[in-house]
């Protein structure tokens, strides 16, 4: 290959428009010692493309680690996945939801005993009984009142029915004032 | 996909997820970790992995993604200490027979190049793949891929040769 071709190759190579085969031509021709001098500045980058995709990873050791990883990795996988920081976890979890429930029980069943225990108290006595009357009482009259407050209601219903009432008689006499045979029949009804 | 065919067909993507992820963060040791990181992850995905349609676009792509996650986490602090990797990592390689000081020019012209451009030069110049396996793997257009090259190119060269007495020679 001459250096006219070389030089049109290399053109073509800074233009992006070279194929695989041609970049390869090119670094093998600048890799020979006898590159002509006008071409020379072009040198080092082709020496460091091929001598960069030479770098391998392969230290032995390097490589014994990855597979080492990976064997663990497999390992793990066909085992349990579970972390062992994560079963400590599992562990107490479980240990503090025993507990809650533990705790609230014993705290319901205080309750209910002491709620039971003073209900006794109240209907035993006759005091209690008096109070507990009492308390029921008070609750009817509340309860009265209220109920009293909803017939308010009732009672404005009943003004605005007269009203319409009122309403309606106006109408029948202005009917029969039109037209008074034609209305005879309503006012009859009514 | 077995242990045994992870083995024969992801496995021997190493050195190239090695090499992509070293050309994105630019210190050996946090590549190594992420060649593992990638791993495991096509690892969790193996149940998946025969659906696709390539193994090596699907590593690439993870690479990148892990990577520009890395660099994105990226603090300040972290940038002064990567200088510190970078200028013992020049010094070991220009100890390396094939290393002259214009190549280890080229690797600082590379790294000058913002990462989108550097990607795709290290993937088509370095890792030798074709035009279409590149716009997979960067999730572009074939065309775009093309245009993003050439400049990157003539950027390289730029900074490789100062003075653009050899363009007007040749013209």
């Amino acid at each position: 290959m001459s250096f006219k071709e070389i030089e049109q190759l290399l053109a073509r190579y800074y233009e992006g428009e070279t194929t695989r085969a041609e970049e390869k031509l090119l670094k093998e021709f600048f890799a020979r010692d006898d590159v002509p001098v006008n071409l020379r500045p072009h040198q080092p980058m082709f020496r460091f493309f091929t001598a960069e995709a030479t770098h391998t990873l392969s230290d032995e050791q390097q490589d014994k680690v990855l597979m080492r990883r990976i064997e663990q990795y497999q390992r793990e996988a066909s085992t349990v996945r579970t972390h062992p920081g994560k079963r400590r976890l599992y562990y107490f979890s479980g240990i503090a939801a025993g507990l809650l429930i533990l705790f609230s029980l014993v705290f319901a069943i205080r309750n209910e005993v002491s709620r039971r225990h003073h209900d006794e108290l109240l209907t035993s006595s006759a005091e209690g009984a008096y109070t507990q009357t009492k308390q029921a009482l008070l609750l009817v009259s509340v309860g009265l009142n209220t109920g009293l407050d909803a017939v308010q209601h009732f009672k404005t219903l009943d003004n605005a029915m007269e009203k319409i009432q009122r309403i309606n008689k106006f109408y029948n006499y202005q009917n029969q004032f039109i037209n008074p045979e034609w209305t005879q029949a309503p006012s009859t009804n009514k | 996909m077995n242990f045994q065919d992870f083995n024969t067909k992801v496995y021997p993507l190493k050195d190239k997820i090695f090499r992509f992820a070293r050309r994105m963060l630019e210190q050996t040791e946090e590549a190594e970790d992420l060649v593992q990181e990638v791993f495991i992850r096509m690892w969790k995905n193996r149940e998946k992995l025969d659906d696709y349609r390539s193994l090596e676009a699907l590593a690439m792509i993870t690479t990148k993604n892990l990577c520009l996650d890395k660099l994105k986490a990226r603090k300040f602090p972290v940038e002064s200490w990567n200088d510190h990797c970078q200028f013992i990592e020049t010094i070991a390689e220009e100890a390396r027979p094939d290393y002259s000081d214009l190549v280890v020019g080229v690797k600082n012209a590379m790294n000058s190049l913002p990462g989108q451009s550097r990607m795709i030069v290290h993937l088509r110049d370095i890792e030798g793949y074709e035009i279409d396996e590149i716009a997979e793997v960067m999730g572009m257009q074939e065309n775009a891929i093309r245009v993003a090259l050439s400049r990157a190119r003539k950027r390289i060269r730029e900074i490789l040769i100062n003075d653009k007495s050899y363009e007007f020679q040749r013209n």
